[in-house]
């Protein structure tokens, strides 16, 4: 832990400069946001809460990210720990491919999936026939957004692992830990935060994805989905009360997580 | 109670190159060496967390090399304690009793008599990181010994912590040596903590263990410049051999008799390691018995807590540190002061010749 500084008081330039700068940014950031949210005309978003196709597709967009999160944390965890931990051949091969998702334009990359998990690729023929549907189904929506926000999961969570201090695991194996016990006992209790936070961003991203899933499943329809599909058919004034609304229900659970991933001060 | 068997390891930066040593039963065996030379490798291979390239290490008579560390019933005491952050002092202290199997009541009569015995009872609700560096090594201690290891592996113990706190714990360490009887390997590049704690003394060098012995017999014949210097010599004499096999002291032009009287296994090339206390200046000590008196300019003086270290130069190029302490600088009948001319004696106690390497 760094030292409380309590810096001398003069030359303010510096910290002027980088205040400014940092203020502009959060206002590129913010306003569209809140001119979004201030401008919107109650009676259209009541009327949108009561529209079943939105509800709907709000909760579909939901649980999807919810399922694609779930089922990557417990794939992504031992990668994750893999990468901190242990030096291997092609490690920076591994890395990158994680990374790829995030470089590649998110229709290429629903295109690839479309074709590895599409009727005409022996796996995605495969997979139907077990009942394992990707193409138009929520299985293919939360395919397609684990795809493309694997990375923001697995790069916090190895972060996390690697801030874990090594010989804590090794004190608990000569206090008579297994490597399971030690995992489960030392280190993802010291990352759990990490993890959950990355967790948070995985599922954030999921929700937000337009790219990928719009190619392997445009119906049922993903809340982002239908706000393009409104703005097409309809023009702004329809979009926006499903834009404001998945808006401030994203807020008002990412508010709440991320209050629960948050370090607090132990007395 | 441990041995360990040409053991070798490479790692890349840190290797082990054909380690053998032994602790006996209720030994407290002190490993010596400076910093990266390989020490704390070689304690996490004891440990089994590292697995060694060739080599074996036997505990208590049994073969080990290849059990993991959870097998191998040893405590291990990092030099930064290695506290599990989220956990409580008890909680720490209980980690490896939970893990036996044992029930609540086992574990809390347990905990607490180790706490007592440690002195931590006051602070079993407190998370580490709000401790001082005295207390976290008893928990570290007691987190260890609570198990009723083999034996105990302590790497640099005390090296993270201020001076007093460090003397009070070595001190403390010695009571749980004596008072548990459990053997101990305690690794550090401090002479001093070696000196104090140590039964036996292994002096380790770019991963190999090059002398061993009593810290008192370490003293008298270093095998060589190294370990001369880890174990605080600082005055180096090139030599020859002179007539009738003594020693002639370039750089003072003088002659002496070897102070290990064993001219037949002096080497081409050596010089004569005379410890700092053993120089004294006239007239701190007229009766000693010395090997040799000259004439030296001093040159510097360094001011420590205790002691005075005086730097002296003598005209035919050779240079010697004398240290006094500050009862004997204030006895003398002059002032000490840089430039002065004065007469030194060099004991032959504690002086030995060393190859020059």
């Amino acid at each position: 832990m760094n030292s409380p500084t309590k810096p001398f008081s003069g030359r303010k330039g510096f910290k002027l400069a980088f205040s400014g700068l940092s203020l502009l940014l959060l206002i590129l950031v913010s306003v569209p946001l809140l001119r979004m949210i201030l401008s919107a005309d109650p009676e259209a978003l009541r009327s949108a809460v009561a529209d079943r196709e939105v509800m709907d597709s709000i909760f579909l967009t939901l649980r999807a990210a919810l399922w694609a999160t779930v089922v990557c944390t417990v794939l992504g965890i031992p990668l994750s720990y893999l990468l901190a931990r242990w030096n291997f051949r092609g490690k920076s091969l591994v890395q990158g491919l994680v990374d790829l998702p995030v470089m590649i334009p998110h229709t290429a990359a629903g295109i690839a999936l479309l074709m590895v998990y599409g009727r005409s690729f022996f796996l995605g023929k495969a997979l139907e026939e077990v009942g394992l549907d990707f193409v138009g189904t929520e299985l293919g929506i939360s395919l397609a957004m684990a795809y493309v926000s694997l990375p923001f999961l697995v790069n916090a969570a190895r972060d996390g692992f690697l801030a874990v201090d090594p010989k804590l695991e090794r004190v608990a194996r000569t206090l008579g830990a297994s490597p399971w016990q030690s995992f489960f006992r030392v280190t993802l209790p010291l990352a759990w935060r990490p993890v959950l936070s990355g967790g948070i961003m995985m599922w954030a991203r999921g929700i937000s994805e337009f790219g990928a899933v719009v190619i392997l499943t445009y119906h049922p329809m993903t809340a982002p989905i239908l706000i393009w599909e409104r703005f097409q058919a309809y023009g702004l004034k329809y979009a926006k009360p499903v834009a404001v609304l998945l808006i401030l229900l994203c807020l008002l659970i990412f508010a709440l997580l991320r209050w629960l991933a948050e370090p607090r001060k132990e007395g | 109670m441990l041995r360990l068997e040409d053991i070798s390891l490479n790692l890349g930066d840190f290797s082990l190159d054909r380690v053998s040593l032994e602790v006996r039963q209720g030994e407290y065996v002190v490993l010596l060496g400076p910093t990266g030379t390989g020490k704390t490798v070689l304690l996490e291979t004891i440990a089994g967390i590292n697995h060694p390239d060739s080599g074996t290490i036997y505990l208590k008579g049994s073969d080990v090399t290849h059990i993991p560390p959870e097998g191998r019933h040893l405590g291990v005491v990092y030099q930064d304690y290695a506290l599990f952050p989220h956990l409580t002092v008890y909680a720490n202290v209980a980690f490896g009793l939970k893990l036996k199997g044992m029930t609540r009541g086992e574990v809390d009569r347990a905990v607490r008599e180790m706490a007592r015995f440690l002195g931590i009872e006051h602070i079993l609700d407190r998370r580490p990181r709000l401790l001082s560096g005295g207390e976290r090594q008893r928990v570290a201690l007691a987190r260890a010994l609570v198990l009723d290891p083999h034996m105990l592996l302590l790497d640099e113990p005390l090296s993270a912590l201020d001076r007093l706190t460090r003397d009070r714990l070595r001190g403390e360490l010695k009571r749980i040596h004596r008072e548990i009887g459990v053997s101990i390997l305690h690794i550090t590049h401090d002479l001093s903590e070696a000196f104090f704690l140590a039964d036996r003394l292994l002096i380790m060098k770019d991963g190999a263990i090059v002398q061993e012995g009593r810290p008192e017999h370490g003293l008298s014949r270093p095998k060589n410049r190294f370990v001369a210097e880890l174990l605080g010599m600082e005055n180096f004499i090139p030599a020859e051999t002179g007539p009738e096999g003594g020693l002639f002291l370039r750089g003072l032009g003088i002659c002496i008799p070897d102070p290990l009287q064993d001219s037949a296994k002096r080497p081409e090339r050596f010089c004569l390691a005379v410890p700092s206390w053993a120089v004294d200046l006239f007239p701190v000590n007229e009766n000693r018995d010395y090997l040799s008196r000259v004439d030296m300019r001093i040159v510097g003086l360094d001011r420590t807590e205790s002691v005075m270290k005086v730097h002296l130069e003598h005209p035919q190029g050779a240079r010697l540190t004398a240290i006094l302490s500050w009862r004997e600088v204030s006895g003398l009948p002059f002032p000490l002061e840089s430039g002065k001319l004065v007469r030194v004696g060099l004991l032959g106690e504690g002086a030995c010749w060393v190859p020059d390497d």
